[in-house]
């Protein structure tokens, strides 16, 4: 540490106070691993602000502009690809973290008296997050974003009286467009981290007010504590770095390809939400008719005002969760609930036509190499081949197809069609795009 | 109950930390920490900043027309027509450059552009000048300064003929200056 500049500041600004206010808090039972879930939240933010800050330098919020500025940064900026990527992946591991967080304060009773405040804080927080990742959604402006947000905006339009309303103003208007994209954009980027910002600020208030609550046990007297540098902040230090590698590695090595631009006129487009999305996304399958409205805004929203409640609602002054079997309980159904919806809708999804990079790949293929010439597809292309509208249907063997354009006579004797010289990965894609030509279901 | 001596009794009851070669291992593991998500993040973030600075337009060659329909010694005046990429956008960016046919038979290609301040000048026919409206320089058929405030001659951009077509590739030169400076 330079020493000497620091000194030359206490002596002037006397920081001494400060030092020991921030790196002397104490940790009654002392540091842990399981305490750096908040710390990993916080760095994750502030890792979202900084990429985002970055990606904002090149994104035009404009239905004109906005897919292609995200291309842009995809394919022209120098590391614009990895930057979007680490944006992308830190979303979801925020999602995680928060996640870890508040199931561990559940589980040491946490949230009890006297810290109902950093919990009720703490759920709004989590509720602002959740909002930041609704509005980035829709910003890359291709079909997928469309079309989620548009599902997204039309499920506030189900709640009584004021939903047609509500999904007024989300919109800024009654079509998805121009004015929809810039206002998700300033509130993605201007609103949200003004309230994040200053909701991260209240909770650290109310954390530094009443401390941290340390482990579960009863006898706290004995409890000794210890300073939150220089362990806590070794602990918190390791997982956060462990965790931005992690975010590091998913960026660099799994593209995100974009879908094909946002196109309202396409309705075939089935959109698929974030996974953190999906066991919500999932629940409103299996709720049909006049009941609609109970999963789409009744359900939420007791879900809602019970984590906000929960400190009221959960009196017992007993830490230990094996003495707290009810609410033990509820927290286990809850995740069941939540977790058993998230595996179903995964599980459905691999049944569900979705452009998986290879199909892409391959589709553009198709174009460049000309097939359509010959070969028909839902009624676009020349008529002297077979029609390919629901090959993958006739023909979902992918070995005959691999073979095939290898040498188009050895399973099809007679066959006009050319041989390309393609490469194995070629092939490969090739086949995935046949293969997901099928009817729709 | 336990709550009102929470966190107060243990406080007061005894802080230990961690001191000595323990303390300076974690310590110095929490800077390798910081280090590497630091390093991690400036780079590419930075990168990306400054990236376009490092980014030079490619310059094309472009068919501006058949060399044997030009008039020798006359100039004439012709469409360079070329896409340009402004970050993600793709405009058409329309120039006229101006073509002198020499005895010769070879082509000289003069930038549109006044050196003085950058104006667009013209050929008058009837005194046989390049003249520029704005501040009233001249220069004559080869581009070299007759009269006005025009510091340099003509900027002349590079020109070949190719199968009896004329190409041409655009510069910007900056003007004021007595020697040809490329932007």
């Amino acid at each position: 540490m330079p020493t000497r500049l620091y000194d030359w500041l206490d002596s002037r600004l006397n920081l001494k106070p400060v030092q020991r206010t921030l790196l002397d808090e104490p940790i009654p039972g002392g540091a842990s691993w399981i305490y750096v879930f908040g710390s990993v939240t916080l760095f994750l933010f502030v890792l979202q602000a900084a990429t985002g800050m970055f990606l904002a330098l090149y994104y035009a919020p404009t239905p004109d502009h906005a897919y292609d500025s995200v291309r842009f940064i995809e394919t022209e900026v120098t590391f614009g690809w990895f930057v979007r990527g680490l944006h992308h992946w830190g979303a979801s591991s925020m999602v995680v973290a928060i996640g870890l967080h508040m199931l561990q304060t559940f589980l040491y009773g946490a949230y009890k008296k006297p810290r109902e405040a950093m919990w009720m804080v703490g759920v709004v927080l989590f509720l602002v997050v959740m909002t930041f990742a609704f509005t980035g959604y829709l910003l890359p402006w291709d079909q997928t974003a469309y079309w989620a947000t548009q599902i997204g905006i039309n499920m506030v339009g189900t709640v009584p009286l004021v939903g047609d309303f509500l999904s007024r103003v989300l919109r800024g208007g009654e079509i998805l467009g121009a004015l929809t994209l810039s206002r998700f954009f300033a509130i993605h980027v201007l609103f949200l981290p003004a309230i994040l910002i200053g909701g991260i600020a209240l909770h650290l208030f109310v954390l530094r007010r009443v401390g941290p609550a340390g482990p579960w046990t009863d006898d706290r007297a004995s409890l000794g504590s210890e300073t939150f540098a220089p362990r806590q902040v070794y602990m918190d230090a390791v997982v956060i770095a462990a965790v931005f590698l992690v975010v590091a590695t998913l960026a660099f090595s799994i593209p995100l390809p974009l879908t094909d631009k946002a196109n309202p006129s396409d309705t075939s487009f089935v959109p698929v939400p974030e996974w953190y999305f999906l066991f919500y996304y999932e629940l409103l399958k299996y709720v049909h008719g006049p009941l609609e409205p109970l999963a789409t805004w009744v359900l939420p929203l007791c879900v809602i005002l019970i984590m906000l409640c929960w400190p009221f609602i959960d009196r017992n002054p007993v830490r230990n969760p094996i003495r707290r079997p009810v609410a033990l309980g509820s927290g286990l159904l809850f995740l069941f609930v939540v977790f058993g919806l998230l595996g179903i809708s995964l599980k459905n999804l691999y049944a569900v036509p979705r452009t998986d990079p290879a199909v892409a790949q391959g589709r553009a293929m198709y174009a460049q190499l000309g097939c359509a010439g010959c070969h028909r597809i839902h009624g676009e292309g020349g008529a002297v081949a077979p029609d390919l509208s629901t090959i993958g249907d006739t023909r979902p063997d992918r070995a005959w197809h691999l073979k095939h354009f290898r040498d188009p006579q050895s399973v099809s004797p007679g066959s006009f069609m050319p041989k390309f010289p393609l490469t194995d990965q070629q092939l490969n894609d090739l086949t995935s795009y046949m293969l997901s030509l099928k009817r729709a279901t | 109950m336990s709550h009102s001596d929470d966190t107060q009794g243990s406080e007061r009851a005894g802080l230990s930390t961690p001191v000595g070669s323990r303390r300076t291992f974690f310590h110095w593991v929490t800077v390798a920490a910081a280090a590497v998500v630091g390093a991690g993040l400036a780079v590419p973030l930075l990168g990306s900043l400054v990236s376009p600075a490092f980014m030079r337009r490619k310059r094309e060659w472009v068919d501006v027309g058949p060399v044997d329909t030009l008039p020798a010694g006359r100039p004439t005046q012709l469409d360079h027509v070329t896409t340009v990429r402004d970050g993600w956008l793709e405009a058409k960016s329309q120039k006229a450059v101006w073509a002198v046919k020499q005895a010769q038979g070879e082509v000289k290609v003069f930038s549109p552009i006044c050196t003085h301040l950058g104006c667009g000048y013209r050929w008058d026919d009837t005194e046989k000048k390049f003249l520029c409206p704005c501040h009233g320089s001249a220069y004559d058929i080869n581009g070299q300064v007759l009269g006005g405030p025009a510091p340099r001659p003509l900027d002349v951009l590079p020109s070949k003929v190719e199968g009896g077509r004329l190409l041409v590739m655009y510069q910007d030169f900056k003007s004021g200056l007595p020697q040809s400076v490329e932007l």
